[in-house]
């Protein structure tokens, strides 16, 4: 089997810088650390892996991520986590794209791979909050989608069963592989590596490669392949003021209703 | 006075601190200044009422309980009240007792500090302190809600002690209200014995001559009785003395520079004795290890059931079934370079001692480091919730938790006593702690009155034996009410009434923190 997992670096920090021409946040690569959903999304994949594994079956894991060269350091990491095999799809080409520009990034990085029986991603990143790289990447590959998965219940026998978060609540859903994960925060927590692990890592080969060699389309990728327009970046008016009622409960009832009126209106 | 209120049942938890232990008092102030301290204590001592000082109550040997009279909590006396930068580059911090650990390190990590009211010498300095690297205050108790004022009182240590030590050297001055409301001003290197002879001055002039105790201190960590030495620094007479010789008002922190980097290693073991091999191992071989904690198969197992059985501990890391105990390992140095070495260093020393470097967890970020401290700070906080459980069932029982350290030859020699003993006495138990500095927390786990009696007796035994190792009845949570009955043991009947007498001398009506160190039958009579 073999499992593709989508990593973002993300800032360490709640303070990010924002380019004031582009609007898109300033990436330097200090204090970046991996998005933690896709954490959790990577440990389900060396969750699967070790339980495959231990059925002796043969099972990797390849970490792929976009970003400035320095991410490298984020998949070296991953690698002391665990992962086999690790792609780093890095170009100025690609700088400023949106989800749809990035997803074609990562989509022509995946092929270039052996083929995925399972495609994991975070259910969002922490700084973009967009939630659609995964489901992009299901529609670029035409497979099966299944978002907001918080447990990997099994794999096995050409299919998935997971719990996962739906409009009715948490429900569990058999999918076909190969197919597309997107998983929560809560799902698992990202495991440490170990020396004998950091010390491979420092050996293990992280593919760096840009947008030709993966064969990108020039048209749809970085800045010029983003249709995502940023107008404007703002922190959001979180104002709130404290209102207390008198009178009968009645009263009160109907002053709360006019104000939940107001602001349904 | 206003200051002086009634202990109504408003205060109830006034009477307790962290140790579990109840005690009772008449009266309690709040005082947020100096000047109060000194006034409540002036009015005191004319009628000689005896006063416990608390600060945060996060000891765990009943310093701050109180036995009849008045509580004097300075937890709002919690001001920052200056800095100041050496020609050297040093910054010192003064601050009020009550300031808070955790509030300290915040300010610290944000290198801005509550300001007002500074003068612009402070005010200069804290504009360095913001353009320098990031400062700490090195001391690391396992409760960050600990004050520094409570912290001197019982010369506080925890994990980082292995690399810096207690609290002591990082105290530069002190201002210590007497029990008449006199006032002693110290600061590190201004005012030294002769011998065992000191003689203090007070801010009204009295001079008040001491004939420190003539015991030797082991070589070893130790928060047992009053510090002393040949020619010692008068400052440290104060560090460590429990409440009992003086109100700290004010302190002044010495500051370091933070580490670049800091990565935690935690090593699993099968074996208590691969454990303890590494250690002694270890030691010499890692010039940058800041701290070794350790802990046993039963505090494993209690995580273990913990993370099962409790959504609040299911963020645990997972822990090995093989794994039989853990030594937590932290590793600080100016890059990130420089640590890896270090952690290959320490990789070769497990596989040498019968660990793996399989298994070990390394944290090298803030998400993982994170997930350690939880590890680490769960076990403790495991077993006051199982103790509190068991209470349920009979109020009568309390956690037992030993504090004693022995020099680093010994550590094996301890080990294999606390085996065999609490192996003999059939007892439960789960132990932690400063394994780098021979220093473990072994907790007896009571299942009932007997076991608890039991346990207590253990310990007795365990203070003699430590005893002639050439340790300390106790390394650091000071001794209190609690361990005042090994302090005896550790020092002997003579060298305990020397110390009665130090305390005579400074407080003829033995009025604070009575029962903290001593017996009060030792000040009977009074100076």
């Amino acid at each position: 089997m073999h499992i593709v997992v989508c990593i973002k670096a993300v800032p360490g920090s709640t303070e990010v810088k924002m380019d004031p021409e582009t609007h898109t946040i300033v990436r330097d690569g200090r204090e970046a650390v991996i998005n933690p959903f896709d954490a959790s999304a990577f440990e389900l994949a060396l969750e699967l892996a070790d339980a495959r594994r231990a059925a002796d079956e043969d099972c990797s894991v390849t970490v792929v991520s976009m970003g400035i060269p320095a991410t490298e350091r984020i998949l070296r990491d991953a690698c002391a986590r665990g992962a086999t095999d690790a792609l780093l799809l890095s170009d100025r080409a690609f700088a400023g794209a949106d989800t749809l520009a990035t997803c074609h990034a990562l989509a022509c990085g995946i092929r270039a791979l052996p083929a995925a029986d399972l495609i994991l991603c975070g259910k969002m990143a922490v700084d973009g909050d967009t939630a659609q790289i995964g489901p992009e990447l299901a529609g670029a590959f035409d497979l099966p989608c299944v978002t907001d998965v918080s447990e990997l219940v099994s794999a096995g026998n050409g299919a998935v069963v997971v719990r996962c978060g739906s409009d009715e609540g948490p429900v569990v859903v058999e999918a076909p592989m190969p197919c597309v994960l997107t998983v929560t925060k809560e799902a698992a927590q990202l495991r440490m590596p170990s020396i004998a692990g950091v010390r491979a890592a420092e050996r293990a080969p992280v593919a760096v490669r840009g947008a030709e060699d993966v064969g990108a389309d020039p048209a749809r990728i970085g800045l010029s392949g983003s249709p995502t327009q940023v107008v404007r970046c703002f922190v959001p008016d979180r104002s709130g003021a404290v209102e207390l009622f008198d009178g009968t409960a009645a009263q009160q009832a109907e002053a709360l209703a006019g104000i939940m009126e107001g602001v349904r209106s | 006075m206003a200051l002086i209120k009634p202990l109504s049942e408003n205060y109830d938890e006034y009477r307790r601190d962290e140790s579990r232990a109840q005690g009772n008092a008449e009266t309690i102030s709040f005082p947020t200044s100096e000047d109060e301290v000194r006034a409540i204590l002036r009015e005191l001592h004319a009628v000689r009422t005896p006063v416990t000082v608390q600060g945060a109550r996060t000891g765990l040997a009943a310093g701050a309980v109180p036995t009849g009279g008045h509580v004097m909590n300075l937890s709002r006396m919690n001001a920052y009240l200056g800095l100041r930068r050496s020609s050297d580059g040093r910054f010192f911090l003064r601050v009020q007792p009550g300031v808070v650990l955790s509030e300290l390190r915040k300010h610290l990590r944000a290198r801005a500090l509550p300001a007002r009211d500074w003068d612009s010498e402070s005010l200069a300095a804290a504009q360095e302190l913001a353009q320098a690297p990031e400062q700490i205050f090195p001391t690391d108790p396992t409760e960050t809600s600990a004050c520094l004022g409570g912290m001197a009182a019982c010369n506080a240590s925890g994990a980082r002690s292995y690399a810096y030590g207690p609290m002591r050297p990082h105290v530069s001055g002190l201002r210590v209200a007497l029990a008449c409301g006199d006032l002693v001003a110290l600061r590190r290197g201004e005012l030294k014995a002769h011998g065992r002879t000191l003689e203090l001055t007070t801010e009204s002039g009295r001079r008040i001559a001491l004939d420190l105790p003539t015991y030797v201190m082991p070589q070893t960590k130790n928060a047992s009785g009053y510090f002393v030495e040949d020619d010692m620094d008068a400052i440290d007479l104060f560090i460590g003395s429990d409440g009992t010789l003086g109100v700290i008002t004010e302190l002044e922190l010495e500051l370091m520079p933070a580490p670049a980097a800091t990565w935690g290693v935690s090593c699993f073991f099968t074996t208590e004795a691969a454990a303890v091999a590494f250690t002694q191992a270890a030691r010499p071989a890692l010039g940058l290890a800041t701290a070794f904690e350790y802990f046993d198969a039963a505090a494993l197992d209690i995580l273990r059931t913990q993370r099962e059985n409790s959504t609040a501990f299911s963020a645990l890391p997972a822990i090995d079934p093989e794994a039989a105990c853990c030594i937590f390992v932290e590793l600080s140095g100016t890059s990130e370079d420089e640590l890896l070495d270090e952690l290959y260093r320490l990789g070769e020393l497990l596989d040498e001692t019968g660990g793996s470097e399989k298994a070990t967890w390394v944290a090298r970020t803030d998400v993982d480091r994170e997930a350690q401290r939880f590890f680490r700070h769960a076990v403790p906080e495991s077993v006051n919730m199982l103790i509190d459980e068991r209470r349920r069932t009979d109020p009568t029982i309390t956690k037992l938790g030993s504090d004693m350290s022995v020099p680093d030859d010994k550590l094996a020699d301890v080990m294999a006593l606390y085996r065999a003993s609490l192996s003999e006495a059939g007892l439960e138990s789960a132990a932690w702690g400063h394994i780098g500095n021979n220093h473990l927390h072994v907790n007896v786990l009571p299942r009932n009155a007997r076991d608890y009696a039991r346990g207590k007796e253990l310990f007795e035994s365990w203070a003699v034996r430590v005893t002639a190792m050439g340790g300390a009845v106790s390394a650091e949570h000071g001794v209190g009410k609690l361990k005042r009955s090994f302090l005896a043991v550790m020092y002997g009947e003579n060298h305990v009434r020397e110390m009665a007498r130090v305390k005579l001398a400074l407080d003829p009506y033995g009025q604070l923190g009575r029962g903290n160190l001593f017996d009060p039958a030792y000040l009977e009579g009074g100076a």
